[in-house]
């Protein structure tokens, strides 16, 4: 192989590398920050459920505190999406990968992730045509009555990042298909 | 093609997807959509869908309790009150033949009813318990056998994902649910108490007894689990008592377990950034697997399929308890090579009604309640069954000395202990209606 060859592998690599290490600090810190949402709903229901008890002493509920903790693990589930993709945490059915060998695997791991890629698009793609079917109603809550368009446009983020992660995704699976084509035939 | 036998093929069509490893809720997502498009002619169903289904299933308020309980259960992996619960067990226990095994059994039921995942129960407690086990010279299939097998009471004791998950496809009330879990729940930690107790004496040498506890001691190692105790009570009895809902009982759950975690020094701001990410991947996973089974069940319904099936199920005459048999025998079956939770959301609308139209004898209330519990406890026993049962790979990484063969080996007893229990608790349902009777 000749070493100009060998050096545009190299810094191919590289490049691989910075990215799959900025798109893994993505999905991580999305996922956290979700985290960190669903944590202060416990922390917001704990107060609100003590609230309540205390209605005697003047004391009451977090008001519309079971429409927070919808929309609110709705923007929790939505960024915890990338990580799963990120970590490759769905569930499969790994009963034959043994018997399949390397190449089937491979081949299978990558139309598995370009269609995980399909449905993040076409899951983005929709739930912004909701958030503006929602914008354009002015639906709101019942008791908050916070437009509920809001609610669907934070969720966006965390399926945009789904998007971004599972077509990077699409390039590991792919990348992974390509590097050893001496092993193709087992 | 008619729309029936459109649905009948989306079957073989959805397992050979889900068999050749695409992930089960993308598989299901795929089957749906494409379904849906060959019956109407037009994608504008799934994409109108679309737009409002993937957010109402994530911010659906009764399913908002399953990331919170991932959370607490992984807050009570770090609480280290697995360590409290096996040390109480043990003093109570440990003195029988096999009682360190039977110690590991009892802190598995106790880790449960704080932890409603199974995966989480059996690593936990296999931290804990394995390497006490292997201490006191118990052997290696009936050490890993028994913390695989403990692991299943984690799903079975409330509360419990699955029974959630079940309760929503079948809009059965969820405590209800968690209060006929209950009895089959004690009723399983002690059967496989009592196969530890026949294993040891049947293959001599496999684990001994240890020097009796003075009382005073065991009820000192009794009242240091009082976190769980407290925890359990909040919990469950605020659902009862109708303090709170489910979901604000979660929470609660949570907050508890994560308190304990930080008092107990188990919890800095690495591990809490742990606990997100593992929760964030489960509840990613399970929500998927909700979301392809709610596409995929719509297309299914667009079919009638369940309806006609289950129409022709009553037309044939069939005995309902041959159609239960029948039943129970496919979710063991195909336990043994998919996972529980996929197996619920797939197999449940379809059964469901299959099942609701046949006579067993009881209200249709009771009857959701009862098919509810046998179902889970069927699909946990593919936990610890050959080739896939997660609960098996969990405990055998940890014990790597031990080859997987005679883990598989170790826990083929506490499978039949399952399928006795499954067969006792399906010919008299009124031992797991009884305490919601009780209740309600």
């Amino acid at each position: 192989m000749a070493d100009g060859d060998q050096q545009g592998q190299d810094s191919g690599t590289d490049m691989y590398q910075t990215l799959n290490t900025g798109i893994g600090w993505l999905a991580r810190v999305i996922a956290l920050l979700g985290g960190a949402v669903l944590i202060t709903l416990i922390v917001m229901t704990c107060l609100s459920i003590t609230g309540r008890a205390l209605i005697p002493l003047g004391l009451g509920p977090v008001p519309g505190d079971f429409e927070l903790v919808e929309a609110g693990v709705a923007f929790s589930i939505f960024s915890f999406m990338p990580w799963c993709q990120y970590n490759r945490g769905h569930a499969r059915v790994d009963l034959f990968q043994a018997t399949f060998g390397l190449f089937v695997n491979r081949v299978i791991d990558l139309i598995a992730d370009l269609i995980m890629f399909g449905a993040s698009y076409l899951i983005a793609w929709r739930l912004y045509l909701g958030t503006m079917d929602k914008y354009s109603y002015h639906e709101t809550t019942f008791i908050l009555q916070f437009e509920i368009w809001m609610a669907y446009a934070a969720s966006l983020l965390g399926a945009f990042t789904f998007v971004i992660v599972s077509g990077f995704c699409v390039l590991r699976s792919a990348r992974a298909f390509l590097a050893n084509p001496t092993e193709l035939h087992t | 093609m008619s729309n029936i036998e459109i649905g009948a093929w989306s079957f073989p069509i959805l397992l050979l997807l889900i068999f050749i490893r695409i992930p089960i809720g993308l598989a299901m997502m795929v089957v749906g959509a494409g379904g849906t498009y060959v019956v109407f002619g037009s994608t504008m169903m799934t994409m109108g869908q679309l737009k409002h289904l993937v957010y109402g299933t994530f911010s659906n308020y009764s399913l908002t309790i399953v990331p919170l309980f991932l959370l607490m259960g992984q807050f009570a992996t770090l609480s280290g009150m697995s360590k409290g619960l096996f040390k109480a067990a043990e003093s109570w226990l440990g003195h029988l033949k096999g009682g360190v095994a039977m110690s590991a059994i009892g802190a598995c039921a106790g880790f449960g009813a704080i932890c409603g995942s199974s995966l989480a129960t059996a690593a936990t407690m296999g931290q804990t318990a394995l390497p006490e086990l292997r201490r006191y010279g118990y052997s290696g299939p009936l050490a890993t056998g028994t913390l695989a097998a403990g692991g299943t009471l984690g799903i079975l004791i409330p509360p419990s994902v699955i029974l959630v998950i079940y309760a929503i496809l079948t809009e059965q009330n969820i405590a209800k649910l968690f209060a006929a879990a209950f009895i089959p729940g004690i009723l399983a930690a002690i059967g496989y108490m009592l196969v530890i107790a026949i294993y040891v004496r049947v293959v001599p040498g496999s684990g001994d007894a240890l020097e009796p506890r003075p009382y005073v001691e065991r009820f000192k190692a009794l009242i240091a689990v009082w976190p769980v105790i407290l925890i359990f009570l909040v919990v469950v009895g605020g659902i009862y008592a109708g303090i709170f809902t489910p979901t604000e009982a979660a929470a609660v759950g949570a907050a508890g377990t994560g308190l304990v975690a930080l008092l107990a020094g188990g919890l800095n701001l690495k591990k809490v950034a742990d606990s997100i990410l593992t929760t964030a991947n489960s509840t990613a996973m399970i929500f998927t697997i909700v979301l392809g089974a709610g596409m995929f069940n719509s297309f299914l319904a667009l079919t009638q399929l369940p309806q006609t099936s289950a129409q022709w199920v009553t037309e044939q005459g069939f005995s309902p308890w041959f159609v239960l048999f029948c039943v129970l025998v496919l979710y063991l079956v195909f336990g043994c090579v998919m996972d529980s939770l996929s197996m619920v959301l797939l197999t449940v609308p379809i059964f469901f009604p299959i099942m609701t139209a046949l006579d067993f004898g009881m209200g249709a209330e009771e009857f959701a309640l009862w098919f509810g519990i046998i179902v889970l406890i069927v699909v946990e026993v593919g936990l610890i069954t050959p080739p896939v049962g997660m609960n098996l790979f969990v405990i055998n990484t940890m014990a790597p000395d031990i080859p997987i063969s005679q883990t598989f080996r170790g826990t083929a007893p506490f499978v039949m202990a399952d399928i006795v229990r499954v067969a006792i608790l399906a010919m008299f349902p009124s031992i797991t209606l009884a305490l919601v009777w009780l209740i309600y």
